[in-house]
């Protein structure tokens, strides 16, 4: 029985794999955003400061011509745009994949939100789980402009929500040549384009305005 | 391989020693159903139980240290907040609801009035964070448990990890709390034919069941659904219940129907503590249901019960009395854990 064991290790092993590196970033249009301190960015119209970028990346595939070619099960990570070592990722593929896309969740998907506590990246005391209204918190995005006539400035939008009609979630899929790199942006700019600050500053809950701003917040990725 | 076998068989046999002189920390009582709540995620030891109980009697919980879960949920009255229509915080501040009574937690999916919470593994996070309960943030919790003496013992002992983390804190919490079970009534001896009622109670249970038992289900005596009972709003709390959650107007004034089980030592009554007496909860059902769009379908119809009828029904409700679980030395104040030499 044991000899099995080790044979099936063996053959285990000998299968070939490599490394993908996986890492996020965020961008203000031409400009990166590192958050290792607060970012402040000017235009004629506005002054911005980002202070906090987080999201849960789940579910990672990689796809060849819109079929499922790898996938990571049950993994979540908490992407923080200020912690430079949450936001790359290494992942194992076997060596001989060919794959056109990545593809992941934004977000926690129902099945996981309904699962208790949870450990890891999921612990409640990371800051994205609602207490009041139990849920995580799939995106935050925190700052300051001013074009927001609030408090100091501040706009907070914390969008999650996984019970229908509003399950944030999202599933992103960009192109991905075979790279073995993938840089996955965020740029904030984009995002700001889709919304007006000095109507919309603070989201906070599950809604209909949550749900838009998720869809936006998909849109404004893209692969590099 | 035979020597493991053999070490397996000894140690199994020991386990089985030790189970016959501990009591088990969990029973599905007879004739109950399954509990919904999945041990397999979260299995019951007497240590995480432990750990758990003392958390649920600290106020280490709180910002200020002055309130723990007991405060609001006091074992004598079946873990609610006798006395108080709406529970209060730090500060002597006034919270919105009524403190639901606490037990037979693994069979309900939904916690709170509203439903607001999803699982009993994350309902401590909710009072813990409330600023008009605990007002503390969890983050910070943990910072306290992790510095302190006789958590880093506690922690070690139930998760091998002196280190206290989000998850280990809230799964020990919800274990102390499942073990709440209340099954040990006049009425389950009645029902496992060991007890007999008496002729007013008989009666009671017979009207019980023909106008109450929709919605309060034997035998946990409640159905675990949202209902609008029909009580008018109270325009000073103006509290719309489990569409605040939903945001869906089908759920509006709808609250969870809550267990009857102790309901003799639970009062006050309703999410927002409105009656005192089960007099005037019988009352509201006979002549007080305000109708609206989405009162509950088992109220449409007008409830007639003589002023003896009702008293039959609430002799019956005396005897769903568990004193073994109001003054069962588990679910109390950890006193021994909490003395000096123990912190020490």
């Amino acid at each position: 029985m044991f000899i099995f064991l080790f044979l099936f290790v063996g053959l285990a092993e000998a299968q070939q794999t490599k490394n993908i590196e996986l890492k996020f970033s965020s961008s203000f249009g031409t400009d990166n955003i590192s958050l290792n301190d607060t970012t402040s960015f000017f235009s004629k119209k506005d002054s911005i400061e980002i202070s906090s970028i987080r999201f849960y990346c789940s579910n990672i595939q990689f796809l060849k011509d819109g079929k499922k070619i790898w996938e990571e099960k049950s993994s979540y990570y908490l992407i923080d745009i200020a912690k430079d070592n949450s936001c790359k990722l290494n992942l194992s593929v076997p060596q001989n994949i060919s794959y056109d896309e990545v593809k992941f969740n934004l977000g926690i998907d129902s099945l996981t939100n309904e699962m208790g506590a949870m450990g890891g990246d999921l612990d409640p005391t990371k800051g994205m789980y609602w207490a009041w209204n139990s849920g995580y918190i799939n995106f935050k995005l925190e700052g300051k402009s001013s074009k927001c006539k609030t408090r100091n400035n501040e706009f907070k939008f914390h969008i999650g929500g996984y019970l229908f009609p509003y399950n944030a979630l999202q599933v992103i899929k960009l192109p991905v040549n075979n790279a073995t790199n993938i840089t996955v942006d965020l740029d904030v700019t984009k995002f700001l384009a889709s919304i007006n600050l000095t109507e919309v500053n603070h989201i906070m809950s599950p809604s209909a305005k949550a749900m838009v701003m998720a869809q936006n917040i998909a849109k404004s990725f893209s692969a590099k | 391989m035979r020597k493991d076998a053999l070490l397996i068989i000894c140690s199994l046999l020991i386990v089985f020693a030790f189970k016959t002189v501990t009591e088990p920390l969990f029973v599905v009582p007879t004739k109950w159903p399954k509990p919904a709540y999945d041990f397999n995620k979260n299995p019951l030891s007497a240590d995480k139980v432990e750990l758990g109980r003392a958390l649920f009697y600290d106020p280490i919980l709180s910002k200020d240290s002055s309130i723990s879960c007991a405060s609001c949920h006091s074992q004598f009255t079946a873990f609610t907040h006798v006395d108080h229509a709406l529970s209060h915080g730090i500060n002597d501040r006034i919270g919105n609801r009524n403190s639901p009574a606490l037990m037979n937690l693994a069979w309900q999916n939904k916690f709170m009035w509203d439903g607001a919470v999803n699982h009993v593994d994350v309902q401590a996070l909710a009072p813990i964070s409330n600023h008009l309960e605990m007002d503390e943030k969890i983050e910070n919790v943990i910072k306290k448990l992790q510095r302190n003496t006789l958590y880093k013992k506690l922690f070690s002992k139930a998760f091998g990890d002196s280190l206290a983390t989000g998850e280990y804190t809230l799964k020990a919490i919800s274990q102390f709390m499942l073990t709440l079970v209340s099954s040990n009534a006049k009425y389950d001896s009645v029902m496992l034919g060991k007890a007999k009622f008496t002729e007013q109670e008989k009666k009671g249970y017979a009207l019980f069941k023909k106008n109450c038992a929709a919605c309060h289900t034997e035998p946990l005596f409640t159905n675990a659904s949202f209902q609008n009972n029909g009580l008018p709003i109270d325009t000073t709390l103006n509290d719309i219940g489990r569409m605040g959650i939903t945001h869906n107007p089908s759920d509006s004034l709808k609250f969870k129907v809550p267990t009857l089980r102790n309901i003799e030592f639970s009062q006050p009554y309703m999410h927002d503590g409105r009656f005192k007496k089960l007099q005037e909860v019988l009352k509201h059902y006979v002549f007080g249901i305000t109708k609206s769009k989405t009162l509950s379908p088992h109220l449409t119809k007008p409830i007639m019960l003589k002023p003896s009828e009702q008293v039959d029904i609430i002799t019956f409700l005396l005897t769903l009395t568990d004193k073994k679980f109001l003054f069962d030395k588990r679910y109390s104040y950890p006193k021994k854990l909490f003395s000096k030499e123990a912190k020490d």
